[in-house]
């Protein structure tokens, strides 16, 4: 979930964070992943729920187009049409949050994509980096950290606690596999 | 990038009073304030048909007179010049509270919004802020409302004595400005309705646990889900003809005035057409709960799951297609009355399915009769006697003799009173310690539902006798020979009332003294939905971790 918690005071780094510039590395990660919150309806289910609701609209509109009262009609049900897709885009938008980490053999860097266009960064060198899990008590069970840089960062907040697990998995087994990567 | 909460961990301080209440975003709480502002416009409304019954009880007036208003003591004969102002005003405001104001909210947006979110997953309402804004729209529609009983109106008396549905001519022509509140009220709480059914379509559709799909979503949240849809797509029709309705009172348009051209009779069919659908908005969200509690206390799991889904998506849909079997009377032509009598009967169809589901729910499970069991027990059976004078009044000929009698004010009262009356006590019995953390005594919420449904029975059974006798609803006084069971009728209000402030005494016992309950699925383990895995009551922020499928996926549907 994008919304977390927003109980932690976020202003102070975002100045700093906005301002630290992308990682531009020529040759290809070893590992990478991104991560997005769950939206459960796809674009068709959109579209079909979208025609739904103009088939629903028109039955109580098309008898009248031709009584007094029609143009009266007409704008509240456009309204009620389109605030309902309007609200699919919004929450949509919401889902669009992307987290991107990219793993290389002396940089680990993370992208986070906020729905605002915001652009927030942060990289270490994996070496020095520490991961933690708090699997209770923290804002959502099994929250996940990355330590490193000074810095420490929440990933992948809005998935489930299972998935962060996985995740946390992922990540140390990369880690672990860059030195034969590099060797071989 | 978003750095790391965890030095704030211990941080949640808790929100104050007017934080929490006023300014919230937690569906949780939004639910809550529903329930409780619902209860309350429900006691007034239902103060009103107390006053009512307490006039008919016998015939001839002794309450409502021209010289005052009376409540204690009854008139002398000669001494009261009956006031039929009074008496419209009070059929006005309980159908208008009723209708909009008390079991809607308590059904849709309490229930709805405390548990939908829950049953499927989802960590919020899609648009947190836009449910408190519903919540606030809702009461101020409710203050409009409750104001416009009190302003000046016609008759040169307060309030406004047209009926719930407004109908023109009598509300195009109605004095004072009574009238006005009146259309501003449905038009306020219209927009909080809509906003919240779109908040609810957005958050059950987008918003479900990974690996939830809508064919196993849990019937509650797919109950509120049709109602929101159903709400969408009819609201904005009666905000349409109410709007009309306004205009031809200020502005000097004539919609509905045969005078300048217009057609009272239009407004009839716009009303009904949002009309119909606003009785399966009443009544399928108590479909949802039903299902739940009769599956938890039959410790099975629901028969049918898929039939009942679509049985009620059916039902839906069939509710927006049959709106003219309310105006049979209004002239139409005898091939347009066929279709409205034959479509309504098909909705006899889902509905059927759904009850025999239930019933076969029942069948070899091991049923205990605990509180919210018997309400749904109390609602089975009272839903299918309203259901079959429903089948009965379908008929476009027999109608011709039941219209405007009290036949019809027993078959809506038995679908729509008890029906859902019966689903939200099932529900706040049902999920009364989920929410407070504590639970009320057995035996109350036994004596409770004895008394309703004594009462229930008592007030409405009699009144299908005094409609095929051919007393006409909407008078004040009536002729000698409908004295007896109007009578009884009266005796069985009262007992309702009286079960109705022995819940409230229940509620507050329960929610001062009640015995806490740590337990989260407390009914036993065939409570199987999301809800009954957490904490009572359930934690400010749920699920900002997605629940696994585990734990709702355990009867593999």
């Amino acid at each position: 979930m994008p919304t977390g918690s927003p109980k932690f005071k976020r202003a102070a780094y975002d100045a700093a964070l906005s301002s630290s510039a992308p990682v531009t590395r020529e040759d290809a990660p070893v590992w990478e992943i991104t991560l997005w919150p769950n939206r459960s309806l796809g674009r068709t289910g959109f579209r079909v729920t979208m025609a739904i609701a103009a088939l629903g609209f028109a039955i109580p509109v098309l008898p009248f187009v031709w009584a007094g009262g029609f143009w009266v009609l007409l704008p509240f049900v456009l309204v009620a049409f389109v605030a309902l897709g309007l609200a699919f885009k919004a929450n949509n938008r919401h889902g669009q949050m992307r987290e991107h980490v990219c793993l290389w053999k002396d940089l680990i860097a993370v992208e986070r994509h906020e729905i605002n266009g915001q652009i927030k960064r942060w990289s270490c060198n994996p070496y020095w980096m520490r991961t933690k899990l708090v699997a209770d008590g923290g804002p959502v069970d099994n929250y996940l950290t990355l330590i490193g840089s000074d810095r420490e960062i929440e990933l992948g907040a809005f998935l489930s606690p299972e998935e962060r697990l996985e995740l946390l998995a992922d990540i140390e087994a990369a880690i672990k596999r860059l030195g034969q990567h590099y060797a071989s | 990038m978003a750095n790391a909460a965890t030095h704030d961990v211990d941080d949640h301080a808790r929100p104050g009073f007017f934080t929490r209440w006023f300014m919230s975003t937690n569906h949780k709480d939004i639910g809550i304030l529903y329930l409780f502002t619902a209860a309350t416009v429900g006691f007034i409304s239902v103060c009103l048909t107390v006053y009512m019954r307490m006039e008919l009880m016998n015939p001839g007036v002794q309450y409502m007179c021209e010289e005052g208003a009376r409540f204690f003591s009854q008139a002398e004969v000669g001494e009261c010049t009956p006031n039929g102002h009074l008496w419209n005003v009070m059929i006005t405001y309980h159908g208008v509270l009723m209708m909009f104001f008390v079991v809607i909210p308590a059904l849709f947006g309490g229930f709805g919004n405390y548990f939908m979110p829950l049953m499927i997953g989802a960590p919020d309402m899609a648009f947190p802020r836009l449910n408190n804004l519903s919540f606030w729209l809702y009461v101020c529609g409710t203050a409009l409302g409750v104001a416009s009983l009190f302003a000046p109106g016609g008759n040169g008396q307060a309030g406004s004595g047209v009926g719930w549905i407004l109908v023109p001519p009598l509300s195009t022509t109605e004095g004072g400005y009574s009238m006005d509140l009146a259309i501003f009220a449905v038009h306020v709480s219209g927009a909080s309705s809509i906003l919240g059914a779109i908040n609810m379509i957005t958050t059950f559709l987008n918003m479900r646990a990974p690996g939830m799909t809508l064919h196993k979503t849990p019937l509650f949240a797919w109950s509120i889900f049709v109602t929101a849809f159903l709400i969408l797509l009819s609201l904005p029709v009666l905000a349409g003809a109410i709007t009309m309705l306004l205009t031809d009172r200020n502005f000097g348009t004539t919609f509905f005035d045969p005078a300048g051209g217009g057609d009272p009779v239009l407004y009839q069919h716009l009303l009904w057409f949002f009309g119909h659908p606003e009785v399966y908005m009443i009544i399928v969200p108590g479909f949802g709960i039903i299902s739940h509690v009769i599956s938890t206390f039959s410790k099975k799991p629901i028969f049918g799951y898929l039939p009942m889904v679509y049985a009620m998506v059916a039902i839906g849909v069939l509710g927006f297609v049959v709106w003219a079997h309310h105006m049979y009377t209004v002239g139409m032509s005898t091939t347009q009355q066929s279709y409205f009598m034959l479509a309504t009967m098909v909705i006899a169809v889902p509905t059927g399915i759904k009850v025999f589901s239930w019933i076969a729910t029942m069948w070899g499970g091991s049923i205990s009769f605990k509180t919210p069991m018997l309400w749904a027990m109390g609602f089975l059976f009272l839903f299918t006697v309203g259901g079959v004078t429903g089948v009965v009044l379908s008929q476009a000929a027999l109608d011709r003799a039941y219209h405007d009698t009290y036949y019809v004010v027993a078959h809506f009262h038995y679908v729509m009173s008890l029906g859902a009356i019966f689903c939200i006590f099932a529900g706040i019995y049902y999920w009364f310690a989920k929410m407070s953390g504590r639970q009320y005594p057995e035996w109350a919420g036994k004596v409770h539902f004895y008394m309703m449904f004594v009462g229930a029975n008592l007030t409405f059974f009699p009144q299908h006798f005094l409609g095929r006798n051919g007393m006409p609803r909407r008078y004040l006084d009536y002729p000698e020979a409908f004295a007896q069971w109007n009578y009884l009728s009266s005796i069985g209000a009262f007992i309702s009332f009286a079960s109705f402030i022995f819940f409230i005494g229940i509620v507050f016992y329960t929610l001062r003294w009640g015995k806490k309950v740590t337990e989260p699925a407390y009914w036993g383990e065939h409570a199987e939905t999301l809800e009954w895995t957490l904490p009572n009551p359930p934690p400010e922020h749920t699920f900002e971790t997605l629940p696994k499928q585990a734990d709702w996926d355990k009867s593999g549907h």
